[in-house]
């Protein structure tokens, strides 16, 4: 027990390695796109940028790096939160998605879409929607005033069918020819569109995420189940609050940036899980790196692929799948390699 | 006095379970909460544990009363080993025991380098160290009501509430817990407020020297208290439980003396004598 006395933190070297990689991630996606820009060209454009051609340094400054920054905030948002929920429903199978934030974003995105003709107001109404429809799962599972955490999932599946049969109609009016593949695209997931406006929704991600990494030892806690965590000192309505607000934060801006992305919210933690344990001590801050590890990785594999982009949403799915059952079988069900 | 209720009304809706219940204890004592199912045994430690709200009456722990303590503060008297327990997540043993500081910090706060030493050192005294890194999920029945005992104790509040602790345990993994929960309250001077089902828990205690009251809990009844000695007789089990039973005392091979009870009858069947 002695030599363990560390196990239950994250070493220094560890550590260190995590926060490098989303950065080594971000940093590796800067020299490759269908533009081609010399390596010379990508230093420069950080360093004298006068000394670039425009094109190399707008593929570089102005495409590809803030695509990548919003790609790894978004899949650290993504896994942290389906971390958190995870552990704030007691239930290893929940996602990102559980409280109806997808559905509630993509009805957003279908209002913006065919109301609005998209652009800015895609990202504003899919916003203000996720966080609807989190407010909406959380009040009816609050309905009924025991076992909250389950009605709260619940309330969330029952918020999530309700929001999509609003974006099956939304669908259903759509002009065929120019809103419905606008709403199918915006289904599938992509950061093709991100540049530095759309940043402002690391925000709400970096706040969401900074709430949730600071009660991540609560985490522990509340996933004991409710009445359990209260007797051991717990103010769990408090910190369920806190908790659901700061990844619904997280999710709802990430979704309203990159529209539905699925898996990440669930193979991300899995993944931690099986490196670093169950304990959200450790398992928040991997979430966070290899959320956004994962996520700018799979966003240079969706544009540098084939010749046109593939969403983000599919690439994440067809790769991320398998990967996960590779890893189900290395740790033989257990959840821990 | 560590535990005071005086007075203690509750009712579910319009059936009242609990009927002016008044119950004390003092430090290193035990109270057992005996009973028929139903009779409002968990209900007193959901009262206790401030999980109820609505009794009328008071409950204090340490001189304060449980309804003005916020959940970091309570948790702080009142530490609790639940009955059944399944976590959704394998986390070892040492992780589970560390939650029993989760009271000591802040909101966003996280264990630091004293709770991890409280906590190992909860471990050893419970001794439970060679499965201190093993998941907890992974353990019998028997080892998992150490490990709740040692998440308790590493609470360090003066008082521990027990749901039935052994009603899952076979005779070995029973009597050791018992005798851990025993030595807890003989050397570090805790009291413990526990529901139980078996009665010979409490003559336990008592015929090991340790200060115990036992509390006979009957729906629609005021609740009887007295020593364990007193209060287990064939009269009150046959009032209370309707069955007919037999109290002895029967010597070990140590040379103890211990009381035991052996229920032989339900009170519905007429004719039957000691």
């Amino acid at each position: 027990m002695r030599k363990n006395k560390s196990a239950d933190r994250l070493s220094l070297p560890v550590m260190i390695l995590l926060f490098v990689l989303p950065l080594l991630a971000v940093f590796v996606s800067l020299f490759f796109g269908r533009y081609h820009v010399s390596l010379q060209e990508v230093f420069l454009s950080f360093v004298r940028p006068q000394s670039v051609p425009l094109a190399s340094r707008v593929a570089v400054l102005q495409l590809r790096l803030p695509r990548a920054v919003a790609a790894a905030f978004a899949g650290a948002s993504l896994a942290v939160s389906g971390a958190a929920f995870q552990s704030v429903f007691r239930n290893p199978l929940v996602n990102s998605g559980i409280l109806g934030v997808s559905n509630g974003a993509g009805f957003g995105a279908c209002v913006a879409i065919i109301f609005f003709g998209g652009g800015v107001f895609t990202y504003f109404f899919s916003f203000v929607f996720a966080v609807a429809a989190v407010l909406l799962s959380y009040f009816a599972g609050r309905i009924s005033r025991v076992t909250t955490s389950i009605t709260m999932v619940l309330g969330g599946t029952i918020v999530g069918a309700f929001f999509n049969a609003l974006v099956s109609i939304m669908k259903y009016v759509a002009d065929p020819y120019s809103q419905l593949p606008s709403i199918t695209f915006w289904f599938m997931g992509s950061f093709a569109s991100v540049g530095y406006t759309h940043l402002y929704a690391l925000i709400p991600m970096g706040f969401g995420m900074i709430l949730v990494f600071l009660s991540r030892w609560k985490l522990n806690v509340l996933s004991m189940g409710e009445k359990e965590a209260a007797s051991l000192g717990v103010d769990v309505r408090k910190a369920q609050i806190l908790i659901i607000g700061g990844a619904t934060l997280c999710t709802a801006a990430a979704v309203c940036i990159s529209g539905t992305i699925g898996w990440v919210g669930l193979v991300i933690p899995h993944i931690g899980r099986m490196i670093a344990g169950n304990s959200n001590q450790k398992l928040i801050p991997v979430s966070i790196s290899l959320g956004a590890g994962f996520m700018v990785v799979m966003d240079l594999l969706s544009r540098t692929l084939t010749g046109s982009e593939i969403p983000i949403g599919i690439l994440c799915a067809l790769i991320g799948t398998p990967f996960f059952v590779y890893l189900l079988k290395k740790s033989k069900g257990g959840f821990r390699l | 006095m560590i535990l005071n209720i005086e007075n203690l009304c509750f009712s579910y809706g319009k059936a009242p379970v609990l009927d002016s219940l008044s119950l004390s204890a003092d430090k290193g004592e035990i109270i057992c909460l005996l009973g028929p199912n139903g009779s409002g045994k968990t209900t007193l430690l959901d009262c206790v544990q401030g999980f109820h709200r609505s009794f009328t009456g008071s409950i204090k722990v340490c001189g304060r009363d449980v309804l003005s303590l916020s959940r970091p503060d309570l948790a702080r008297l009142v530490s609790y080993v639940p009955q059944f327990h399944t976590p959704a997540f394998p986390y070892t043993v040492r992780e589970v025991v560390l939650m029993g500081r989760t009271a000591r910090s802040g909101i966003f706060g996280a264990p630091d380098r004293e709770d991890y030493e409280i906590c190992d050192s909860s471990i050893a005294r419970a001794g439970i160290e060679e499965f201190a890194q093993r998941p907890y999920t992974e353990l019998s029945g028997g080892e998992r009501k150490l490990v709740l005992l040692a998440r308790a104790i590493a609470q360090e509040a003066p008082l521990i509430v027990l749901d039935e602790p052994t009603s899952s345990l076979d005779f070995k993994n029973e009597l050791m817990f018992l005798e851990m929960l025993i030595a807890f309250v003989r050397n570090e001077g805790i009291s413990v407020l526990m529901a139980t089902h078996a009665l010979q828990h409490p003559l336990y205690f008592e015929s090991d020297g340790i200060k115990t009251k036992a509390v006979m809990l009957c729906k629609g009844k005021p609740a009887l208290t007295g020593t364990p000695g007193e209060l287990i007789t064939p009269k009150t089990l046959l009032e209370v439980y309707g069955v007919h039973a037999a109290v002895r005392k029967i010597e070990t091979d140590g040379g103890k003396t211990i009381k035991s009870v052996a229920v032989f009858g339900s009170g519905s069947q007429q004719g039957e004598s000691l």
